[in-house]
């Protein structure tokens, strides 16, 4: 047994078994990276290197009225300073006006301490409530709605920021060498960096290569090619012909490399006492930073018939760091709003929210995983909203999802060397899903080989081109070009084979690493390499016309399922049981696609209960910038997950990245409102925020 | 970080002199670390020496936690594990293994010490970034007041508004614990005299004088004691509000109580009227309990985020007392 298999299979969901091409396989790098071997670009300091770090605004808004550039000259080991003359002001806490470049970490440190910025404060605007100004009436269409509605909802929704959080802070690590250079970046596209690089690092592209073999988290946070911190580096590398070092602290990481944009939704609905959705109007506003851009809050989803439902959105500028990518963007904060709202209805028309979500789900897919999730969360033991009058009460909420495939190009090649060994090569990076494993499995596959003789060799832009992995597009679009380009490896293979044993092509095959002839074994694997005059390389490829030409693909839909309870007099919720009902097509590896979507429903669960990024609205500075009071979910607060693989619906490739974080947060909600009989409708479900529902809602 | 020097003394009475003798400019004593380590990397303090008393007994004994005649002794460095892991403090003294047991993380309790939970910082989070010139720091602010101030204090009334941080001194204050110290004119301090209210020195929320360290740690057992902590994470999170309670019992009545409440002030907060209704209630006396426990929160001032804080006080008081009585709060069975 090799150290890269645990052959163990994941006893403990039975439903998955069989659900995969490798129901057993681990994660190829898994070992590496729990030990510690697995090098990320944040580990790399290339000798004689230079540290940078950023100047930046510690207020919601500053000018920088002083520095002392020489004092910060004249400390030992600082050997440039470079404030923007231009832009001395800041317009969010973490922006930037400068850098300083110094020998040593403690050099940089310092050397910015001895720069004693001095920076006026002036009036933030931190609170999205506080900054909606005029907010317009409702549309004379919706009024009409909800008028001749035998019932309407009327409510104000909200969510908080996000930080992405990635374990590995955003930078890179120039190991510059003069006239080459090796770029080790942190990054969901390592071909978006190398692309980024060009006016900066003064090099050919021929001259440099990025490299990407581990990242530690990036949630989309990490789609924005070389961003700042890359080009900046690469600036002082190519300056100086030295190696060059920025990577963000953790303060810095939650400030200004992106976030889940905080959300508001009025929404007034009419309805049919049977919880038929007439219409109305969903208003919603998303808290975003100066540049006024990405606050959109994904609702109405279009998984639900909500009737004539009109929508308008318009974003919010905060002083605070602007928003990115983030898993599934405006999704979460949207179906938060749609599927409490549906549970208001349903409780506002005495219906059971399944029953009546049964009759507006549009895909009949997700009805079915619906009925499956609710069976297994025990839906029919659920109680009737209100109804408990405990300490601590229990409740049952559920929410959809719904994900499409999008294409994205990628160059695949397999090469069997003379001496046996085979080597599977992509540029593309592996965020933390499994890529590494994924193309070693498909490879292994298509050539009849096991997964351990096939060598993968990923995230290096020297190698075949592939996309940035957003959007869940990694996946989906590398397996076709790997199962496309072992086939042509193996067809090349057997062609030469068969020339040499005097045999027709088509009598031949692979099967566990034997070649078969007439299917009866005939030679080994290695024997057969050793007969190659060269290496065979095959090539595979997928593309925007290859994805629409394949009819087996299609949208990951998805039901999940919450069980919790609720203590009454001290507001906290510990989720029980999170049911996950999920379709991805064919899955490639069991163990890594349950991860995904274990991984998808923690950061929902996370997202739901915990987590805001909190602005001193007094300054504008981030008051929780750190791990300890920007509170992310930890063991204990862990439910029993249950993902369901659902590959009914068809098995081509499907995606599976974003999908299971979305309905987490509304499902929670719903859960709750189901305990306590009121809504929380504000995330993150705080204790006072619970406790304040059920004082106003007499139900303490 | 800046550069330091480290020494590690072989007594307490050497320690004690490097702190003192003037050689350097800002000497500390390092015990676990934990809290000394954040506070080098935030900028907060920039010592030139480190003190390391870990690794120092008074005496030649082994253990970290002694169980001597009618009360426990806790070295100094004892770890937060030792002393709630201990099968005699959980049996004898449950309110000191279980208020222990409920900080940080199992990795932090291996290495953080009983001396070191006692004197650690506040967690505020405006004393806790550096640019923020906060009255703890010498500046004029608590910017607490029209700030972010959900986790902050509810009694107390200022001019700061932390919450004090320990886990550990609410339980001493209940279990009659004292501080043995060396390298000054005293042998001991009274948990109750080690903290002062902010307006008796903002600087500081300890009475310890330079080059004073901290030996051991004594306290009475206390076998019908119990705690009970509300916090928003169940893993790695500090409480919102938790309760001390240690109970004398005449057979099923309590004749004497004594009640502290921890992270509602910036002291560990005493409740001495709790503890006189709750004289004389039979342990069965559910809407006794209650009605003591109410008491709790009289006289708090919620800041404009905290006032939630206020209801969960009572609760925490109520349900610390029902786990001194060996029970299960009611509902939560």
């Amino acid at each position: 047994m090799s150290d890269s298999t645990i052959l163990i299979p994941t006893k403990n969901r039975p439903a998955n078994a069989g659900a995969s091409m490798s129901d057993d396989a681990s994660r190829k790098d898994g070992v590496q990276k729990v030990t510690g071997a697995a090098k990320y670009g944040k580990d790399v300091f290339p000798a004689n290197g230079l540290f940078i770090s950023f100047v930046r605004c510690p207020w919601g808004v500053g000018e920088l009225t002083g520095f002392d550039k020489d004092a910060a000259m004249k400390v030992p080991g600082v050997i440039e300073v470079d404030i923007d003359k231009d832009k001395k002001e800041g317009k969010y806490n973490g922006a930037t006006v400068g850098y300083v470049v110094a020998e040593s970490p403690l050099a940089l440190k310092r050397g910015l301490a001895a720069l004693a910025c001095n920076w006026k404060r002036r009036d933030a605007v931190t609170r999205l409530a506080d900054a909606l100004g005029e907010v317009p009436s409702v549309d004379e269409a919706a009024a009409g709605v909800l008028k001749g509605a035998e019932m309407t909802l009327e409510a104000v929704y909200s969510t908080e920021v996000q930080t992405h959080s990635s374990l590995e802070t955003h930078g890179v690590s120039i190991d510059h060498k003069g006239d080459t250079a090796i770029v080790y970046a942190s990054t969901q596209g390592t071909f978006s960096v190398r692309d980024g690089l060009d006016d900066a690092i003064k090099l050919k592209r021929s001259e440099y290569e990025v490299v990407c073999e581990f990242v530690g988290g990036g949630f989309g946070s990490k789609l924005n090619g070389a961003g700042k911190e890359g080009t900046t580096a690469a600036r002082i590398a190519a300056k100086y012909k030295r190696p060059a070092y920025l990577f963000c602290n953790r303060a810095e990481e939650h400030l200004d490399t992106g976030n889940r944009p905080g959300s508001r939704a009025r929404i007034s609905i009419g309805f049919k006492k049977d919880g038929t959705i007439l219409g109305g109007e969903v208003r919603t506003w998303g808290s975003v930073g100066p540049n006024k851009n990405g606050g959109g809050c994904n609702v109405p989803s279009g998984r639900y018939d909500l009737g004539n439902t009109k929508k308008a959105h318009e974003d919010v500028a905060l002083n605070a760091g602007m928003p990115r990518a983030f898993r599934a963007p405006g999704h979460p904060q949207g179906a938060f709003v749609e599927e409490l709202m549906l549970d208001e209805i349903a409780l506002a028309c005495d219906l059971d929210p399944l029953a009546m979500r049964m009759k507006i789900i549009k895909s009949d897919a997700i009805k079915e995983m619906a009925a499956l999730g609710a069976k297994q969360i025990g839906w029919d033991q659920r109680s009737k909203t209100g109804s408990q009058t405990g300490v601590v009460r229990r409740g049952m909420g559920m929410g959809i999802t719904s994900w499409g495939r999008f294409p994205a190009n990628v160059e695949a090649e397999v090469v069997i060397n003379q001496d046996g060994s085979v080597e599977a090569r992509t540029g593309t990076q592996d965020i933390g899903t499994g890529q590494r494993t994924m193309v070693a499995i498909i490879t292994s596959d298509g050539l009849g080989i096991s997964v351990d003789a096939v060598a993968v060799r990923i995230g290096n832009s020297t190698l075949p081109e592939g996309p940035g992995s957003g959007g869940s597009v990694t996946t989906v679009n590398s397996a076709p070009a790997f199962m496309a380009a072992a086939a042509d490896a193996k067809r090349k293979m057997l062609e030469a084979v068969a020339q040499r044993m005097n045999a027709d092509p088509g009598e031949l095959d692979i099967k566990s690493g034997v070649i078969q002839r007439g299917g009866q074994n005939a030679i080994q694997w290695k024997d057969a390499c050793a007969m190659l005059g060269n290496a065979i390389t095959g090539k595979g490829e997928n593309n925007r016309a290859s994805v629409q030409a394949d009819k087996t693909s299609g949208t990951s839909n998805g039901a999940q399922f919450v069980d919790l309870q609720v203590d009454t007099q001290t507001g906290i919720i510990q989720v029980n049981r999170i049911v996950a009902v999920q379709a991805c097509g064919r899955v490639v590896a069991r163990k890594l696609a349950e991860s995904q979507i274990i991984g998808g429903v923690i950061q929902g669960l996370s997202y739901a209960l915990f987590e805001n990024r909190l602005l001193d609205r007094a300054t504008g500075a981030m008051v929780n910038p750190n791990m300890e009071w920007y509170k992310i979910a930890g063991p204990r607060d862990m439910p029993l997950i249950q993902p369901i693989l659902w590959t009914k619906d068809g098995t081509g490739p499907r995606p599976l990245g974003e999908p299971p974080t979305i309905p987490t947060s509304g499902a929670i909600a719903c859960a709750l409102l189901n305990a306590l009989g009121v809504p929380v409708r504000s995330l993150p479900l705080t204790p006072n925020k619970v406790l304040a529902a059920l004082e106003k809602g007499g139900r303490a | 970080m800046n550069s330091f020097a480290i020494a590690r003394p072989d007594s307490f009475r050497a320690a004690s002199k490097l702190v003192t003798d003037g050689k350097y400019s800002l000497p500390v004593i390092k015990s676990g670390g934990i809290d000394l380590i954040d506070h080098m990397k935030e900028g907060l303090t920039a010592p030139d020496l480190l003190v390391e008393v870990r690794g120092l007994r008074e005496d030649d004994r082994r253990t970290t936690v002694t169980q001597e005649s009618d009360h426990f002794r806790f070295e100094a460095a004892a770890t937060l594990t030792d002393i709630g892991e201990s099968p005699l403090v959980s049996k004898s003294c449950p309110v000191v293994a279980q208020s222990v047991l409920s900080a940080a993380t199992p990795a932090i309790r291996n290495m953080a010490t009983a001396a070191g939970n006692l004197l650690q910082r506040p967690r505020c989070w405006y004393y806790r970034n550096s640019q923020f010139d906060c009255l703890k720091k010498g500046g004029s602010t608590c910017y607490a007041v029209g700030g972010e101030n959900q986790y902050h204090a509810i009694f107390g009334d200022g001019p700061c508004h932390i919450v004090h941080p320990s886990n550990l001194a609410p339980a001493l204050m209940v279990t009659s614990g004292v501080v043995h110290v060396m390298g000054g004119k005293r042998k001991e301090i009274p948990i109750a005299d080690l903290f002062h209210m902010p307006d008796r020195g903002v600087r500081s929320e300890n009475n310890l004088e330079p080059g004073e360290i901290i030996t051991h740690i004594t306290c009475a057992m206390s076998p019908r004691s119990g705690f009970y902590g509300v916090k928003e994470k169940q893993s790695f999170d500090w409480p919102m509000a938790f309760a001390c309670v240690s109970l004398d019992m005449d057979g099923e009545t309590i004749k004497g109580a004594r009640v502290c409440a921890g992270a509602v002030a910036p002291v560990p907060w005493m409740l001495p009227k709790v503890a006189d209704a709750l004289a004389g209630v039979n342990s069965g006396d559910d809407a006794g309990i209650r009605n003591a426990a109410a008491i709790a929160s009289r006289g708090a001032r919620p800041m404009t985020d905290n006032a939630y804080k206020v209801k969960l006080l009572e609760v925490v008081v109520y349900r610390a007392v029902v786990k001194a009585l060996g029970r299960e709060p009611e509902g939560l069975a």
